[in-house]
């Protein structure tokens, strides 16, 4: 890149600032690997962003590593890879880091006994990811058309081999399931109460917000009183795994999120550089809220900025 | 080394996931504790703003949760002397589940005790958080099981979110959308609020996220009431959430939030607590509570009987619905253990509610000696 590259200021760096040109080319010059948040920032629902294709492609042709951290439960790694093909995005498995993944990789870091089971509140993404790193995973979608019957004498059974619940994004989500889980929790000794995320709310389609994972997670911590423990974003479990991968340090990567609670907090309690875009669920007034304690770095409209900015930087000479 | 700062932090205490950087002051990581803190008692306001903005309305904590610390007292006393403190009081209020039955079971002694306590002229009310049964339907139940109650002495949970939006006038034009079973639509009903929702409208909707989708939702619901519901669902829960977010002013209600609830005698049942967690998780708003133990129905039946606070003694199962209802509410406090807790969990150096008596089950009254535990 030609022209000169201004230091950031301490003040530069915690002020919340919008990217212009320079930042830009600042930025794309400090760092080495992109973060991108899915949901709000991609896609909405199965609609791509205007102009995202074209950006991950340059960032790619400029030398950046790029990897998708998303909170989604519902799929995973493969299942993911092939909604990215779907949208003409090529890909590669092992560059997605899904919350589902996230689950399967906590147990597996904790040496969780094989012969122990988990139970799911959630969808097959959970299941699959079980699976493949070598788990029992029971409930899931399937445990959506049960009901719980009340009679009088009658017993509620569960298997006493459950040794966690997993809970994520579950729309199957009814009244058999918080009983099944809440019973795995309170009577079965040691049994880990595990959430993927706790997300509010998110674009699940195009047009509208729905509930997340949040809510799911909020009505077992109703039933148990107990907290979980959260292996998705903000929560830094999965930064150990970019490390691996990248051996690159937190200061020259980028998170890229819509989420302030989740996305920016992710990175900055990693040391990321952070970015938000406008374009998914927060909105400027919500980053400029006084309730609002949480600051990127940068923000902007839509990830296609980067590139236009970067453009606008080039074209100024 | 770097990985292992980042393993030991996702593995530590669990909320301190959330709290990596004590530098970020993060507003929904302390949203979330409380939410599963059942020790939260909500007092109510009797008036209620209609005028929130819709962003205040979405994201604010709604600040009528204010939380009481139970401060601290001596340990329980085991009841020696029946008498003593059936003189002292006008008014016995009771809980239902654990206390008077368990399921469709009457606990020993029952009829007896309470035709007692009339005979001496004790006033008797029954207040339970269950929200599933209207006071009619209670009414009924008490009944079957062979006791003298009236209808008019019965205070389920479902009555009191019905009697509460009563308070406040809550505007004909608008309707409550109910995330719950029967009891709190015939309540609803009976005091002339329009609804929405319940199990045969909403219970056995599904829907389909695809492009294109959207879900509707009536503008007029002003406020959401949501109660132990057996028929819980996606649908269900994604209403509730856009009403409470989109629609300027709704309230946020909640019959009970017990996280677990006796729903047969044999076993435990996830009760309204977990329903109530799941829309406060997506809205990240604070419900009103206006059953146990908020005073919102201590107040409503001070007032209704014309009753003194000091003069009740509050009789129930359950530490940190009943008994801190009592205590909120300034009236004496008798624990029985004929339904949830035992003397351990009562005992147990974690406990911080202590009532001002304990004793194994409410016919202890007729007993001229110390019943032993």
């Amino acid at each position: 890149m030609d022209g000169e590259i201004s230091k950031f200021t301490i003040e530069e760096k915690l002020s919340c600032q919008s990217l212009t040109p320079q930042t830009t080319v600042n930025l794309l010059d400090s760092v080495d690997v992109f973060l991108f948040d899915c949901d709000g920032v991609i896609w909405k629902g199965d609609a791509l962003i205007d102009g995202v294709s074209d950006t991950l492609d340059t960032l790619r042709a400029m030398g950046k590593k790029l990897v998708f951290v998303t909170n989604n439960s519902t799929k995973s790694r493969r299942q993911y890879a092939k909604k990215f093909h779907s949208l003409g995005i090529s890909v590669s498995e092992d560059e997605i880091f899904s919350s589902s993944f996230a689950a399967a990789m906590y147990l597996k870091a904790n040496d969780f006994p094989k012969e122990k089971k988990v139970y799911v509140i959630g969808e097959e993404g959970i299941l699959e990811e079980l699976e493949l790193a070598g788990f029992t995973g029971v409930g899931g979608p399937e445990d959506g058309k049960k009901t719980a019957h009340l009679k009088p004498n009658s017993l509620f059974e569960h298997d006493k081999s459950v040794g966690a619940v997993v809970v994520g994004l579950d729309q199957y989500i009814n009244f058999y399931k918080l009983q099944y889980g809440t019973l795995c929790i309170r009577e079965n000794p040691g049994c880990l109460f595990i959430a993927t995320n706790r997300d509010a709310v998110g674009h699940l389609t195009d047009l509208q917000e729905w509930p997340g994972a949040g809510c799911m997670v909020a009505a077992i911590c109703g039933s148990t009183q107990k907290e979980p423990i959260v292996v998705g974003k903000p929560s830094t479990f999965l930064m150990e795994f970019l490390l691996q991968k990248f051996n690159i340090p937190t200061s020259r990567m980028c998170m890229v999120g819509d989420r302030l609670d989740t996305d920016i907090l992710f990175g900055q309690n990693a040391g990321c550089r952070t970015l938000l875009v406008l374009s998914g669920v927060t909105n400027l007034s919500d980053l400029q809220d006084s309730s609002n304690h949480i600051r990127p770095e940068y923000y902007t409209s839509t990830l296609s900025d980067i590139i236009s900015l970067f453009n606008n930087y080039q074209s100024s000479f | 080394m770097l990985f292992s700062k980042f393993s030991a932090a996702a593995v530590s205490s669990s909320s301190a996931t959330l709290f990596l950087n004590p530098q970020n002051r993060f507003n929904f990581a302390k949203k979330t504790p409380s939410i599963a803190n059942p020790l939260l008692c909500n007092s109510l306001r009797p008036i209620v703003e209609w005028s929130f903005s819709k962003r205040n309305c979405s994201r604010k904590m709604d600040a009528s949760a204010s939380s009481r610390t139970v401060s601290p007292r001596a340990s329980a006393e085991q009841l020696k002397d029946p008498d003593q403190l059936i003189d002292s009081v006008e008014t016995f209020i009771f809980d239902c589940d654990g206390v008077i039955w368990k399921g469709d079971k009457l606990i020993d002694g029952v009829p007896e005790t309470l035709d007692m306590l009339r005979s001496k002229g004790k006033r008797l009310v029954f207040v339970t958080n269950n929200s599933t049964k209207s006071r009619k339907q209670y009414g009924k139940k008490f009944e079957t099981l062979g006791l003298n109650v009236n209808e008019e002495e019965i205070f389920a949970s479902s009555f009191a979110a019905a009697a509460y939006l009563k308070s406040i006038d809550f505007p004909k034009d608008k309707k409550v959308y109910v995330v719950g079973e029967d009891g709190i639509l015939k309540e609803l009903e009976l005091a002339g609020i329009q609804y929405l929702g319940g199990r045969y409208e909403d219970g056995e909707k599904k829907i389909e996220l695809k492009p294109g989708y959207m879900m509707e939702h009536d503008e007029n619901v002003g406020a959401v009431v949501v109660g132990f519901d057996r028929y819980f669902n996606y649908y269900k829960i994604q209403y509730a959430t856009l009403c409470i977010r989109e629609n300027p002013g709704c309230l946020f209600i909640a019959t009970n939030r017990d996280a677990v609830t006796h729903l047969t005698d044999a076993q435990e049942w996830a009760g309204g607590g977990s329903m109530v967690g799941a829309i406060g998780g997506s809205t990240q708003r604070e419900p009103l509570v206006v059953g146990k133990p908020s005073t919102f129905m201590m107040d409503y039946l001070a007032n209704k009987f014309n009753i003194s606070k000091s003069q009740i003694c509050m009789v129930g199962d359950r530490l940190d619905t009943d008994i801190l209802f009592g205590q909120n509410g300034g009236c004496k406090t008798l624990l029985v253990l004929s339904g949830v807790t035992s003397l351990s969990m009562l005992q147990n150096p974690n406990n911080a509610i202590q009532p001002d008596f304990y004793t194994n089950k409410i016919s202890d009254f007729l007993s001229l000696k110390a019943a032993t535990v």
